[in-house]
């Protein structure tokens, strides 16, 4: 059985958070730009500790994620999930997953995915997705025209693909990010 | 105007690619942004401009991106760390006890190989005198190299497929 589950796992920082009471207003004005749910968890209020940099990649966070037209945030969301299975981000990959079941209502594909990776995924947009992200996520350097073409032959236009190339490139960072600076708890744990 | 990303690729910002990456401004704007915090910031705190400049060196070069790497390696010089730059750029793992070592143990640990960082990794730094802002600077900087990396490889490879 995968790692990988749909189920709601933790995460402990590995550096004492800054607390939102004794915030100074610099880390209180990086909080806001991170979005309006996660404010105040556990992570944002660890990068708050360097609010200069919380600030503008929150923002970049935000606008990667949910921009407006573009990629649809279901396809977002599962190249977030792969890019975080990739990567042996548990985190990350509970929580993307279940946006994407969130958004789709498709729990057995994405069950599938945890499970068995993308391979064998039937849906021929949703293969071509999962396949490109593993690509950009592994090997950057060795991504060319032909991987773009499939994503084309797939369906998507190039402001699609523009949106997928910043959500795989987000998640790079984002799962050193979380890897980096605390623990997950598995649901066993919590 | 031209920012690093268009820059790198040679593109202008009313070619075609460069027209395209203007539809989403505000992704241009703060990854723009977040270079500036991480590598220029106003107050870097306990982590100095030519050490940040050597760490986003040391990432672009263990990704494989030479002509970012190159952009760092002028903000390294700029930032009067070119005295660095030999121990940046040495292949294999840093050697040494020193502090610039350390930091790019730390450096090859989290861009390589993330999932096995402890909170011993973190306790090293700290036990060095770095802060927890710092710390979390520093983690900020190594991981968003990664982004500009893929960022740069994906719109390279849509750039093969489209007119400058």
């Amino acid at each position: 059985m995968s790692r990988f589950t749909l189920k709601a796992v933790g995460w402990r920082p590995r550096l004492e958070p800054v607390k939102a009471e004794t915030a100074t207003p610099a880390q209180l004005a990086a909080l806001d730009a991170c979005p309006p749910a996660q404010r105040r968890s556990a992570y944002f209020l660890t990068l708050a500790h360097d609010p200069g940099s919380l600030g503008e990649r929150g923002a970049l966070f935000n606008i990667v994620m949910y921009a407006e037209g573009g990629l649809p945030r279901a396809d977002r969301e599962l190249a977030t999930a792969v890019v975080s299975m990739v990567n042996g981000c548990v985190f990350c990959t509970s929580v993307h997953a279940k946006r994407f079941v969130e958004l789709t209502g498709d729990e057995p594909a994405m069950q599938r995915i945890l499970d068995e990776g993308w391979a064998e995924e039937p849906d021929p947009r949703r293969q071509a997705v999962a396949a490109f992200t593993e690509a950009l996520t592994r090997t950057p350097g060795a991504v060319t025209a032909e991987d773009i073409a499939k994503l084309r032959a797939a369906g998507l236009d190039e402001l699609e693909i523009l949106d997928l190339v910043h959500a795989v490139a987000m998640f790079a960072n984002a799962n050193r990010l979380m890897l980096t600076l605390g623990d997950p708890l598995l649901p066993k744990q919590m | 105007m031209a920012d690093l990303i268009d820059s790198l690729l040679g593109i202008a910002p009313d070619s075609p690619l460069g027209a395209l990456r203007r539809r989403r401004p505000e992704a241009l704007r703060h990854a723009e942004g977040a270079f500036r915090e991480l590598l220029l910031p106003e107050d870097p705190g306990g982590l100095s401009r030519a050490e940040r400049a050597a760490l986003a060196l040391r990432v672009a070069l263990k990704e494989g991106d030479a002509a970012l790497a190159a952009r760092f390696r002028a903000l390294l010089v700029a930032a009067g760390g070119a005295g660095m730059a030999a121990e940046v750029e040495a292949p294999g793992a840093p050697q040494g006890e020193g502090r610039l070592a350390a930091l790019l143990r730390y450096a090859d640990k989290v861009a390589l190989a993330p999932e096995g960082t402890t909170r011993a990794d973190l306790d090293a730094l700290a036990a060095m005198g770095l802060t927890s802002r710092d710390i979390v600077a520093a983690t900020q900087l190594i991981a968003f190299v990664p982004y500009q990396v893929r960022a740069i490889a994906g719109l390279r490879a849509m750039l093969q497929e489209m007119p400058r």
